[in-house]
C-alpha cells in the first residue's frame, strides 16, 4: 500500500498518477466511485471522501480486509484535521475517523508522501 | 531537553509523544492532562488517552489554568497534552489568564523544563483548513500559533506528525537519541 497525503488543492491526484504512472481515467474517485471498487482500483483519489461515504453508510472500513484483497493500492487523501474542531458532531466524528484510518494505513504503507504546492515529499520510505 | 510535537486531531501525535518519552529512559514521568471534561465527548477522548498510557507509569496531574504555578520537580520527564486545550482554559475559563495567555503559557514553560530533565509538549495544527473563523476563533488561532513558534525556538527538537509518520521541522531524532 502506498498513501499520499496533503492539503486540498496541492495536485496530490496529478502527483500520485505521474509518479506511479497510472492513467487517471484508471483511477477510481472515492467520491463517487461504488464502494466495493476499493477493493480492487489501483488508484483510488479522494480517499477522506470515500470515508465520509462509509460514515454515512454507518458502515466500518476493514484495513485487514483491504491489506488482504488489494495490498497494493495507491490511497490519496486530504490531510484534515489542522483546523478549529468542528462545530458538528458528524464533522468531528468523519475528521477523527479519517486520521484513525490514515494513520493505520500510513503504518502498513511502503511508502507515504505528502505533497506541498504539487511537490511531493516521502515521508516514510519502503 | 525541550521537544514540541504538533500535527492535526487524529494524525497520532500523541501516541507518537508518549512513545517518544518512553524512549528517553528517563523516570519518573508525569503527564500533565489539560483538557477540561465538560461533556460526554471530552470524558471518552479522556478515557482513550487514559487506556492508550495504562502500563505506561504516568503520573497524572489535571492543570487546566496556571501552568507556571505546577510544581513537576522530582520527575525526569514531563509530558505535557495539549497545547490547544491549555490555550483555550486561559482564555476562557475564570481566573484564566485571558489576553495574556501567552505570556503566563510560556513563562509556564520555561519553569517546567528547568524543573525536569525532559518536557515533552503536545500542541495542535489548527491553522489550514481555510475556513475563516469568528473573530474570537481567529484571535485563538493567533494565540497558539505564537504559543507554537515561542516553543520551537526554545524546542531541541520540534516534530510534527502526519497520519502517525514524523517529519522533522528542527533537530533530529537521532541527535536527541545520542545527547541522553
Amino acid at each position: 500500500m502506498i498513501l499520499v497525503t496533503g492539503g486540498c488543492f496541492q495536485g496530490k491526484t496529478d502527483y500520485a498518477c505521474n509518479m506511479f504512472k497510472i492513467p487517471k481515467e484508471e483511477a477510481a474517485d472515492g467520491a463517487l466511485c461504488p464502494l466495493e471498487e476499493l477493493y480492487c482500483t489501483k488508484l483510488l483519489y479522494h480517499f477522506h471522501e470515500y470515508i465520509r461515504r462509509l460514515t454515512e453508510a454507518g458502515q466500518e472500513l476493514s484495513v485487514e480486509r483491504l491489506k488482504a484483497e488489494n495490498p497494493g493500492i495507491i490511497l490519496v487523501t486530504n490531510e484534515l484535521g489542522c483546523g478549529v474542531v468542528p462545530a458538528d458532531k458528524f464533522d468531528r466524528d468523519y475528521r477523527e475517523k479519517t486520521g484513525r484510518i490514515c494513520c493505520r494505513i500510513a503504518k502498513e504503507a511502503g511508502e507515504v508522501h505528502r505533497v506541498v504546492c504539487g511537490l511531493g515529499t516521502v515521508i516514510k520510505h519502503g | 531537553m525541550l521537544i514540541l510535537i504538533t500535527g492535526g486531531s487524529g494524525s497520532g501525535k500523541s501516541e507518537f509523544a508518549e512513545n517518544l518519552v518512553l524512549g528517553l529512559h528517563t523516570k519518573p514521568y508525569l503527564y500533565i492532562a489539560t483538557m477540561y471534561p465538560f461533556d460526554e465527548e471530552c470524558h471518552q477522548r479522556i478515557a482513550r488517552h487514559r487506556n492508550m498510557r495504562a502500563e505506561k507509569q504516568f503520573d497524572t496531574l489535571e492543570r487546566y489554568t496556571g501552568l507556571k504555578d505546577a510544581d513537576v520537580s522530582g520527575y525526569g520527564t514531563v509530558l505535557l497534552e495539549c497545547m490547544s486545550n491549555l490555550t483555550a482554559n486561559e482564555m476562557y475559563q475564570e481566573g484564566g489568564a485571558g489576553d495574556r495567555c501567552v505570556e503566563e503559557i510560556m513563562a509556564g514553560i520555561r519553569r517546567i523544563s528547568g524543573q525536569c530533565r525532559h518536557l515533552v509538549i503536545v500542541s495542535n495544527e489548527i491553522f489550514s483548513d481555510g475556513i475563516d473563523y469568528d473573530e474570537e476563533t481567529a484571535q485563538y488561532q493567533q494565540y497558539l500559533g505564537k504559543i507554537n513558534r515561542e516553543a520551537a525556538k526554545l524546542a531541541d527538537l520540534a516534530v510534527e506528525v502526519v497520519y502517525s509518520i514524523p517529519v522533522i521541522h528542527k533537530g533530529s531524532l537521532e541527535e536527541c537519541g545520542k545527547a541522553l
